[in-house]
């Protein structure tokens, strides 16, 4: 393993599976685009999963099957595959260039998110989070799994310190308060289930305002 | 471009009925587990100037089209609300040249699984065929939660421990 925070091995796993919900596969690969050697573990992975395919029972197709995939084949011959255009943001890991972002929306002091527009899973969906040098997030829990990866800066919790690259994982029992611990300001990559709490008596005040 | 129909015949052979069952392993039925089927074969007749037919390969790589639509096709089933191509989010080796896996890889890959206890091939097994893997494996092998991710987890150990450890400690 390489140091830094990782994703678990079932996660990694159910990433190479496909079997993670979209909006959670789109920070893996964020932090896969980041870290060589877990995009090159789940590689492998994959190559677990066509042996698992090769080892399998067939099930009989239609006797048609393989005329009829040749006669699709002839009508779009020589279609090409569009490739998708790219947002606004060069600086992000080319996996998420490839979703439409929605504007910035200004959260408080020197902090700012925006939408990915990556498919969503029930209440999960994806943001970018950019929040200034020395700031605090609001003190939080999560009403489900959140999963984050650093992009540019850094930030640590009251636990451990997460840089470019490093992906976290806070589930439901995680109170935490993130702090930029980075002389640059640090952007994160989020996929978010359910709505965040915010702690104390201003999160309460300012939480109706503030719905990421 | 010229393609070869008789090679794609023959992998269609091979791999569309295993397709077909790899979609129904994942609940879906019969009948769209077959269109599953034929839209894969038909992106691999797509892709296939950028393929190199070693057995190895093939199977990786058609096993990365297949893992890229399931999502699409099993959550639009459950849920009828249009869904993005996962091909947007998750396709990193489609094309052949980047599979990671060289043939000598593919032999220590197999002895490497070969090594895992019954259990472990059962809970890797059911991780990469079943929707919603933990929770159904769970069920299927009534089992609590827990003990399901830390079998995978030990599964997974395994085989790094197996995968990389005659790579002179890279990684």
């Amino acid at each position: 393993m390489n140091g830094g925070h990782n994703p678990s091995e079932e996660r990694l796993l159910a990433y190479a599976a496909g079997t993670l919900s979209p909006p959670e596969a789109v920070v893996v690969a964020a932090h896969l685009a980041m870290r060589p050697a877990n995009d090159a573990w789940v590689r492998r992975l994959q190559a677990v999963g066509g042996r698992l395919l090769d080892d399998l029972e067939p099930e009989p197709l239609a006797d048609d099957a393989l005329a009829r995939v040749l006669a699709r084949a002839e009508v779009d011959a020589g279609e090409v595959l569009a490739s998708t255009p790219l947002n606004d943001m060069a600086g992000l890991p080319e996996p998420l260039r490839r979703y439409a972002l929605g504007p910035w929306r200004w959260l408080g002091p020197g902090m700012r998110a925006r939408d990915v527009h990556a498919p969503r899973d029930g209440d999960c969906r994806v943001i970018l989070l950019e929040i200034g040098p020395g700031r605090d997030t609001p003190r939080h829990t999560h009403g489900g799994v959140e999963l984050t990866c650093v992009i540019h800066g850094a930030y640590a919790t009251e636990t451990a310190r997460f840089d470019v690259g490093d992906f976290e994982e806070a589930d439901a029992e995680v109170l935490h308060q993130p702090r930029v611990v980075s002389p640059e300001a640090c952007l994160c990559v989020v996929a978010l289930d359910g709505q965040i709490e915010l702690d104390g008596w201003l999160g309460k005040l300012i939480q109706p305002f503030v719905r990421l | 471009m010229r393609r070869d129909r008789e090679a794609f015949a023959r992998l269609f052979e091979h791999f569309a009925p295993r397709l077909k069952a790899y979609l129904m392993k994942a609940g879906a039925p019969a009948g769209a587990a077959e269109d599953f089927a034929q839209d894969a074969m038909l992106t691999v007749w797509r892709k296939a100037e950028l393929f190199d037919s070693t057995k190895a390969h093939a199977a990786t790589w058609i096993f990365t089209i297949a893992r890229n639509r399931r999502l699409d096709v099993l959550r639009q089933d459950a849920r009828r609300t249009p869904m993005p191509h996962l091909e947007l989010v998750q396709d990193e080796p489609e094309q052949p040249d980047q599979v990671f896996l060289a043939s000598e890889d593919a032999a220590r890959l197999k002895s490497a699984m070969e090594r895992l206890t019954k259990d472990q091939m059962e809970v890797l097994r059911l991780a990469f065929f079943q929707d919603n893997p933990h929770s159904e494996i769970a069920r299927r092998l009534d089992l609590p939660l827990g003990t399901v991710k830390s079998r995978i987890r030990k599964a997974m150990i395994k085989l790094r421990t197996l995968l990389e450890d005659d790579e002179g400690g890279q990684s």
